[in-house]
């Protein structure tokens, strides 16, 4: 009998998965099973070029919509698959129809967290995940609006850039010194907090939103440090869960999402993750971590597609993502929790800087705003692993390249 | 109009391993010298339009716009890597002299 290949989660992670099965060869039945409505899409976008009506949804679709039945790619679109049966080989979806699998990919991503607190349910409040979401907050974007942005993360800088792309007055708040400082310190944080206020951003940082007020919409935000802000919208950007929920009892190991090891697999046999969900062995930095980002969903879906098929293909991509804001260019490269050391190439306060952070004279990441080339040349350098000659890593005027092969 | 070459720039202007811009008739196009030989494509990328003049990443064949990552192989213009899914359009050069002609 064929081989039956189901991917739960029609996600970046998913579909690039589903079409790598066929792309290799794979000529048992593949089945995409995904919540959404939509064919599989690309999420970037709806932070940026989409929500300011820049981008036809078309072009977000990580292939057009006949691709998969042009290529034998069963589909369930909007269809929740609610439970997995880990040793019967079932995945039961919400009309409690049962899919059996030979091997199954879990790629449901992330879902929002929301913020429980008073005011909570007032309409005109807004998280962004999916096209849906995106076409909400889209209508309410009208020039001259006051919008809030709740949470300066990677979504929220973006949203509030597009929201004053579209000139709406935007309020930015955030329980951080700066945006971003999570991932980026408070170094790099600055100089985004100065981007934004530099288009006309109000922020708020080290102060939390406590309650939301109005009638039947949302009229007020109002902080803990007892400011009163008043607003026609609110969108909250304060991060995502792995979404888990459907694995329940099923033995599949959870801890800040599905642990799989370098080859996407988890601890049942045949059942792998990939993408958001995907708390992933990473052999170069010998560690467990999650991305939530375009790179990693494209990329872990493939290579889960080739392990599904046996390759035995480890999983070792450098992290790397992109955050456009206004007409800045932020990227990312790399994975990093701490550093003994931050070296700067340009001046920080100039608009075109990397930053690298440093331990043990590794680069172990690098951030750059508008220096996309110097973030591809440092991330062979990360790469490596090998200590490098930080003095000339500063040097503006050298070449990454060179430093590639020098001892 | 039928195609036909348009003398541009010398081509002592364009280094080996360099990507260059030039204006032909009202469009802006990148010359990239592999080894001494010449390439021309669309400057624009394909995904978000950023400049593969000033942008743009050399390693053989492949240019990589390294605003989001997108490869192009400049021999075709496919696309060999995302998040671009079209290709670029690329020209026939050719030299004549000291000069490198494009055809537009």
């Amino acid at each position: 009998m064929a081989q039956r290949y189901v991917i739960v989660g029609a996600s970046l992670a998913g579909a690039t998965a589903a079409i790598t099965l066929r792309e290799v060869g794979f000529d048992g039945t593949v089945t995409l099973i995904g919540a959404e409505q939509e064919p599989p899409y690309e999420r970037p976008p709806l932070s940026k070029g989409y929500l300011r009506g820049e981008v036809p949804f078309d072009k977000a679709l990580v292939r057009p919509a006949a691709f998969y039945a042009e290529h034998g790619i069963q589909t369930m679109f909007g269809m929740r698959a609610t439970r997995i049966d880990a040793s019967a080989r079932f995945v039961e979806l919400e009309d409690h129809r049962r899919v059996s699998f030979d091997a199954l990919l879990i790629a449901t991503g992330g879902r929002n967290r929301r913020v429980s607190i008073p005011g909570g349910d007032l309409e005109g409040i807004y998280s962004l995940r999916t096209v849906q979401d995106a076409d909400r907050i889209r209508a309410e974007m009208t020039a001259g609006r006051r919008a809030i942005v709740v949470g300066m993360g990677f979504i929220g800088s973006e949203v509030a850039a597009s929201l004053r792309q579209k000139g709406l007055d935007v309020v930015g708040i955030d329980p951080s010194k700066t945006p971003l400082l999570r991932v980026l310190g408070e170094t790099v944080g600055q100089t985004i907090a100065d981007l934004h206020r530099a288009h006309g951003v109000r922020t708020i940082f080290e102060d939390t939103v406590v309650a939301f007020e109005g009638t039947r919409r949302v009229a007020c935000v109002v902080t803990k440090a007892g400011l009163r802000l008043e607003c026609d919208v609110v969108v909250v950007g304060i991060g995502i869960e792995p979404a888990v929920d459907m694995l329940g009892d099923s033995g599949i190991h959870v801890d800040n999402g599905i642990v799989v090891d370098e080859y996407c697999h988890t601890n049942v046999s045949g059942i792998y993750a990939a993408g958001d969900v995907a708390n992933h062995y990473h052999p170069i930095f010998g560690r467990h971590i999650r991305v939530e980002h375009w790179q990693n969903a494209i990329k872990q879906g493939a290579a889960a597609a080739r392990n599904m098929l046996g390759k035995r293909v480890a999983y070792d991509e450098i992290p790397w993502f992109w955050s456009d804001q206004y007409d800045a260019n932020l990227q990312y490269a790399g994975f990093h929790t701490k550093w003994e050391q931050l070296v700067v190439r340009g001046r920080l306060d100039s608009g075109s800087y990397l930053v690298c952070y440093v331990n043990e004279g590794r680069i172990d990441a690098a951030v750059g705003l508008n220096r996309g080339k110097d973030v591809r040349r440092v991330m062979p350098l990360i790469r490596s692993r090998r200590s490098v000659d930080l003095e000339r890593l500063r040097d503006d005027n050298l070449d990454l390249r060179s430093l590639h092969s020098s001892p | 109009m039928a195609p036909e070459f348009v003398t541009t720039i010398k081509t002592s202007e364009i280094p080996v391993g360099s990507v260059v811009a030039v204006d032909v008739r009202g469009t802006r196009i990148a010359v990239a010298n592999v080894e001494g030989t010449y390439y021309a494509c669309d400057d624009a990328c394909t995904h978000e339009e950023c400049s593969l003049t000033d942008e743009g990443e050399l390693a053989g064949t492949t240019l990589t716009c390294t605003c989001h990552g997108s490869e192009f192989d400049l021999r075709t213009g496919n696309v060999l890597a995302p998040p671009a899914t079209r290709p670029v359009k690329t020209y026939r050069t050719r030299v004549e002299g000291d000069a490198l002609q494009i055809e537009v």
